[in-house]
């Protein structure tokens, strides 16, 4: 497995996916931090971080996650490498379990780097109220939202699996994107699993159900979604 | 005695997708050292079988038995000892050469330290250190496609329309390529193609494959010698004929059939000498004929008219 993981990371040398990433991470920082700064500079650092948090789960998290998910195993078709890797042989579980954790990785390297902006910008503009353990509060808040987001990709990995292309993919983040900002202030938003992970990793989930209904929710929709990409890509015939 | 093993043996192997058969009943045989041929039209049923035969795509039925294992049962340990190449090999474009190759050895497990760079050598791509395979040309990717077949040292190769889209010189050099694997390397070639010429060049053994089903799987020894061309003379006493022919022109390239049938493969358009020799010797001489086929013919006549293609 560590041979493989580390061919995964050479497929990312010189990639251009690897950098647009970087930047797609840095949106919410750079906009959350300097829109503060202009309009309200006495936010405390706190509410920097709680915001731009909100902004990366909520919003920008999920297509971003969901164009590096399907770059990491649509190439493998659209670059006509997936049946030398099968037939070298990789099974297809270490297949799956490689790019899964890479994923992983990625996601947590983003929600990382997003955070560290996040710091860096605040710093930079001089906001009240940095604290240690404010630090490191943020830290596990941005690592839980990262986490819930990774966890919540098998469904975006099973449309990928299964249509082979970036659009379909696409529209359905921007779908599941929707939703969460349609469900912004609804106090039953915590039934939606991507709509939920912001408030788990931001501590505001509402009151309306027991917060274990959220983790249930969001454990379904991500056990569903590995089962049935596990299955399909088991059972697929690769043309 | 010894006994040739059987490389690749598949036995009433049939893929269906919904109501059209794709691959039907196929049966093949495929002995060590040889260089086999799959030859069919496009649409044939070639790539599929490949597939089959590399587990990429699972047959709806029958049985895969590569190195006298079932493929099935085995797949990894199988696959391990196959170097494959299917249709357009694909490549990380954004990475090198040695890079592809790298993600192979790392995930086979090739130790051997200057393995890379021996395969590039192979196929004479070992001075591109630096360009990009996104820059590559079709026929470097087709050779790259072998050097990264070849890394593992298979025992059995198997590549699907090598020459595909190369020009002339490409085409000869990946031949000569492919004959110098199996001679030098003895490796088991299983080679398809939808170009009779490049099958016929390149094969000693060959199977026919058409609307998935394989309608001849033949030596081309056998096969070139059933196509020669010929003089065929049905005569009244073919024994004396024989004599005659030995005796009086020196011919020893004939063969008697049966009811006074001789097929000569010399003389071809002498049938008029060899008549009046056969005549003046009391010999009725009651048919003549002139074969005319060549092998793109009993293709044509094989599938069905038309060329392979």
């Amino acid at each position: 497995m560590a041979d493989l993981l580390f061919t995964e990371f050479l497929k990312l040398k010189r990639s251009s996916m690897f950098l647009i990433s970087l930047l797609g991470s840095a949106v919410a920082p750079f906009v959350v931090v300097i829109a503060t700064f202009i309009h309200e500079p006495a936010t405390p650092f706190q509410d920097l971080f709680y915001n731009v948090n909100l902004y990366t789960v909520l919003i920008i998290g999920v297509p971003l996650y969901g164009v590096v998910t399907t770059y990491l195993f649509n190439r493998e078709y659209t670059e006509n490498t997936l049946k030398n890797l099968l037939t070298i042989p990789v099974s297809r579980v270490s297949f799956i379990i490689s790019k899964t954790l890479l994923l992983f990785l990625w996601i947590m390297m983003l929600s990382i780097i997003a955070w560290g902006l996040t710091l860096f910008l605040g710093m930079l503009t001089q906001f009240d109220g940095l604290s240690s353990s404010l630090l490191l509060d943020s830290l596990k808040q941005f690592s839980t939202g990262g986490i819930l987001l990774f966890v919540l990709s098998t469904p975006i990995i099973l449309v990928t699996l299964v249509t082979k292309n970036y659009v379909p993919t696409i529209i359905f983040t921007v779908v599941i994107t929707l939703i969460n900002v349609m469900a912004g202030n609804s106090e039953h938003r915590g039934l939606f699993p991507w709509a939920a992970a912001g408030d788990i990793s931001n501590q505001t989930l509402p009151p309306t159900y027991p917060v274990e209904y959220s983790y249930i929710i969001i454990a379904t929709t991500a056990l569903i979604g590995f089962i049935s990409m596990f299955v399909y890509f088991k059972k697929t015939d690769i043309h | 005695m010894f006994q040739i093993s059987e490389i690749i043996k598949t036995t009433n192997l049939t893929k269906v997708y919904g109501q059209q058969k794709s691959v039907d009943h196929l049966n093949i045989t495929v002995n060590q050292g040889e260089i086999y041929g799959f030859l069919g039209r496009n649409g044939a049923g070639k790539t599929t079988t490949i597939r089959m035969l590399l587990g990429l795509i699972k047959p709806t039925s029958g049985q895969i038995e590569l190195f006298g294992e079932n493929l099935f049962k085995n797949h990894k340990g199988i696959l391990r000892r196959i170097g494959s190449m299917v249709e357009v090999p694909g490549f990380y474009e954004n990475l090198t050469a040695r890079e592809n190759l790298l993600i192979n050895a790392k995930i086979i497990g090739v130790h051997k330290k200057n393995a890379i760079e021996e395969a590039l050598e192979i196929v004479d791509l070992h001075h591109e250190t630096k360009k990009l395979v996104g820059k590559y040309s079709l026929g470097m990717k087709q050779r790259l496609g072998i050097a990264r077949a070849l890394l593992h040292y298979p025992e059995l190769l198997i590549l699907d329309e090598p020459t595909n889209g190369l020009d002339p010189i490409g085409i000869k050099e990946m031949r000569n390529l492919i004959q110098s694997l199996a001679k030098e390397r003895n490796i088991t070639i299983f080679v398809s193609s939808h170009i009779l010429s490049e099958i016929e060049q390149l094969a000693d053994h060959m199977g026919i494959i058409h609307e998935g089903k394989l309608l001849e799987e033949i030596a081309f020894e056998s096969l070139r010698k059933r196509n020669r061309k010929y003089l065929e003379f049905q005569v009244s006493n073919d024994n004396k004929a024989a004599m005659l022919l030995e005796s009086h022109f020196g011919i020893s390239d004939y063969e008697v059939h049966d009811e006074g049938n001789i097929r000569v493969y010399s003389h071809l358009g002498s049938q008029g000498k060899l008549n009046k020799v056969f005549v003046e010797n009391d010999i009725d001489v009651l048919k003549i004929k002139v074969s005319e086929d060549n092998l793109e013919d009993y293709f044509a006549k094989l599938v069905g008219g038309g060329a392979i293609g």
